[in-house]
């Protein structure tokens, strides 16, 4: 594995009110990682990840990406924002754009492409996600798997260094979950860095170089898919996968 | 990382408030000799409009001989009486003559000219005999007009008599209390009287001018003298040439200038008060244009501070919308015409202080739908577009505001009718519109009901116009 690290967090704290959902996160993400994050509803794997392109301003501690400090507030967060594309449960695809729109948006608004060259890449990105046909589309007419595969092409579009998921699946019917999950596998296949907050045990299985389970606002365990599911050491993990994993 | 769209804010802040800085001080500088004189609009036979929309009535005429006798000009603005003394107090206008009474009261704050007209005040009742004497009064209610020396006399001796006093803006109103019953009769000076009941007024003048007093030319104390003096002088050179007794006698003398015999069909009417009517519209569809521009702008503009990120314009935002959505119409729009220039001693035109007035009330309305329609567009869009790198700004602008606006358009739509409707108000600041118009051409003929039903007829051909014009705009922005 290549050792350069991507994405290091140290003893990020994150609170709301008096409520502290994130107690001291350490984390150390490696370029071509794939990080897949488990833990229960309300463990606060969301926060860590809305924290890491500052949708959510950390309350303390460190996030460096690619050297870059995203908890300083003098870094200027638009720059970084267009390194990390993230991927919502929800798709929050731009509904007053077409399918094409909502990809072309960022790249013309912010890497100065013409409307030639950003449909260009549309057309390509919106191939590698199997819905070329569908480049004028209107969102509304999209099913939840579509419209997830395009808010996954809308994120790459700005070519970015690292991929945030958050539940990318949890929002869709049973039988879209596949196509969404097969772009996800390809990306991983082709080297992109990702952080993957999921519920589908068997993409980690297949897919994570790392499982990081989080409960109560920090890091309990982490190891190989292989350590995680099949050896885990800490009673709460192991209580948490007999949950998932017997439904 | 949010400073430039705080720059753009401020700059356009402080561009409206050049903008206002600016009309205000280019309320048109006066020739020296042209004076301001504010009247009632609707006293007659004192001043009142005639059917060709003209100013005339024994004020206007001794005015207008005076101002030629003494070489100044004259720009004569009828409103109503309270907001003409009012103008005069603070400083919006240089005098007043409007069949204003002479009395210790006001010599307090006015300097009043010798008097030109001795009059008194009388009391009508129905014709039907039933209320011919003060005592008969014991228990009911008498009307009287607001700031008349009617109602102050109602007010010295109503406790003596036992009735109860109810006060109108408009004679007419006042007169119409009394044919409905409502009231047992009116107090009014006795040439006022005597005109209405000439014009066809079903009332009958009972008592013997009371209190009887002089009426007076007025200027705010201690200011404007040399106009108080050439008024002086004139009167005095009237009363020696005729011209005087002329003037008078044209609208007192047995054959007084009187319309009962045009023509008083809703047709006949509007045939004679086209003209009128027709100038009191554009008035109103000026102001309601206007006044839409200017309010959108505002309104979009305190919503837009509603939304940044920024807990300082958040907090301007609300405020301005709790106040002017708090104010009642029309006491910001009295405040803002009466109120102001008496701080800064600018005058500003009544046009302009109601634009003004209209811009914060409906603004603030815009403001909140505004603010609303945003927030009503998902979170989940602003953060996808901010986690692709976008700036707050360009955010805003490509994904939250076409969606916004889209939520708003109905909002927009109510809001200008609203507008529509509330520049009625405004006629209380004396701005002829189409309210005001109809209160004046009832003010010469008296027939309240017809006048008040073309005026009601126009405004909702207007409104379903707009409603129309509306309807097809919305189909057409829908997707
Ligand atoms: N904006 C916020 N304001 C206040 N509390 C919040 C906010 N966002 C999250 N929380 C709280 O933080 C805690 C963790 O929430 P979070 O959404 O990160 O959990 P999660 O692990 O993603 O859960 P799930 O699996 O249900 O998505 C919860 O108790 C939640 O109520
Ligand atoms: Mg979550």
């Amino acid at each position: 594995m290549n050792t350069k690290i991507k994405v290091k967090v140290s003893h990020l704290i994150k609170t709301f009110g008096d409520n502290q959902v994130l107690k001291g996160i350490n984390l150390e993400v490696h370029d071509n990682e794939v990080v897949v994050v488990i833990g229960p509803s309300g463990s606060g794997k969301s926060t860590f990840l809305r924290n890491l392109n500052r949708l959510e301003a950390p309350t303390s501690g460190a996030i460096v990406i690619d050297d870059m400090d995203i908890a300083d507030p003098k870094t200027n967060i638009n720059k970084v924002r267009e390194n990390i594309g993230m991927v919502f449960q929800h798709f929050n695809l731009f509904s007053n754009l077409s399918v094409s729109e909502n990809i072309m948006l960022a790249p013309v608004e912010l890497q100065k492409k013409t409307k030639a060259e950003a449909a260009k890449q549309a057309k390509d990105l919106l191939a590698m996600v199997g819905l070329e046909s569908k480049y004028d589309a209107t969102v509304q007419s999209l099913s939840g798997g579509q419209q997830q595969r395009v808010a996954i092409a809308r994120a790459l579009a700005m070519n970015p260094d690292v991929m945030l998921f958050d539940e990318p699946t949890s929002a869709l019917d049973p039988e879209m979950v596949g196509d969404v999950l097969e772009v996800m596998k390809q990306l991983a296949k082709q080297g992109m860095t990702m952080i993957v907050v999921t519920h589908e045990m068997g993409f980690a299985k297949e897919v994570a170089d790392r499982v990081v389970f989080v409960d109560d606002g920090n890091i309990q365990e982490q190891g190989t898919p292989d350590e995680i599911f099949n050896h885990p050491k800490d009673p709460r993990l192991q209580n948490f996968l007999n949950k998932v994993l017997n439904v | 990382m949010r400073r430039p769209w705080i720059k753009i804010l401020s700059s356009l802040i402080a561009l409206l408030a050049l903008f206002t800085a600016l009309q205000l001080t280019a309320a048109p500088a006066k020739a020296t000799t042209t004076y301001q004189i504010a009247t009632d609009s609707t006293f007659p036979p004192f001043e009142f409009a005639n059917s060709q929309n003209k100013y005339v009535g024994i004020d206007i005429d001794l005015l207008h001989a005076i101002a030629k006798d003494q070489g100044f000009k004259v720009n004569i603005k009828p409103t109503s009486f309270n907001a003409a003394t009012q103008g005069v107090q603070s400083g919006q206008m240089d005098g007043v003559i409007a069949g204003m009474s002479i009395t210790k009261e006001r010599e307090a704050t006015f300097d009043f000219s010798k008097a030109y007209f001795m009059s008194g005040v009388v009391m009508a009742a129905k014709p039907n005999g039933k209320i011919t004497k003060l005592s008969q009064l014991r228990g009911k209610r008498v009307a009287v007009k607001t700031g008349t020396s009617g109602a102050q006399y109602a007010q010295s001796i109503h406790k003596k008599y036992g009735f109860k006093i109810v006060t109108f803006d408009e004679s007419n109103d006042m007169y119409q209390d009394v044919l409905t019953g409502n009231s047992a009769a009116c107090f009014e000076d006795s040439p006022v009287m005597k005109y209405a009941i000439r014009q066809g007024t079903k009332l009958k003048i009972y008592t013997k001018p009371a209190l009887s007093g002089p009426y007076g030319f007025a200027v705010k104390k201690g200011h404007n003298q040399k106009l108080l003096r050439m008024f002086n002088n004139g009167l005095a050179d009237l009363k020696a040439n005729g011209e005087y007794a002329r003037i008078t006698k044209h609208y007192l003398g047995a054959k007084g200038s009187s319309d009962t015999t045009s023509d008083r069909t809703f047709l006949g009417l509007l045939k004679q008060n086209k003209g009128a009517l027709l100038n009191g519209f554009e008035e109103t569809i000026w102001l309601t244009i206007v006044a839409i521009f200017f309010a959108t702008l505002f309104g979009v503009i305190v919503g837009l501070m509603g939304v940044v990120p920024s807990k300082f314009f958040n907090g301007v935002s609300t405020t301005l919308i709790y106040i002017f959505r708090g104010l009642p119409l029309l006491v910001l729009a009295l405040f803002i015409y009466t109120g102001i220039p008496s701080l800064t001693g600018q005058k500003i035109p009544a046009f302009i202080a109601g634009i003004v007035t209209l811009t914060f009330n409906e603004g603030a309305y815009i403001a909140a739908f505004v603010k609303g329609g945003i927030h009503a567009v998902d979170d989940g869009q602003m953060e996808a577009a901010r986690s692709l790198g976008l700036p707050f700004g360009k955010a805003m602008r490509r994904v939250i505001l076409p969606q916004g606006i889209r939520i708003m358009i109905p909002s927009f739509i109510n809001q200008f009718i609203i507008t529509l409707k509330d520049t009625s108000i405004l006629s209380i600041i004396g701005i002829i519109e189409l309210t005001q118009t109809g209160k004046i051409i009832i003010a010469r003929n008296l027939e309240g009901f017809k006048v008040w039903t073309i005026v009601a007829i126009i405004y909702l051909i207007v409104i379903t116009l707009l409603t129309w014009l509306s309807n097809w705009v919305q189909r057409r922005v829908r997707l």
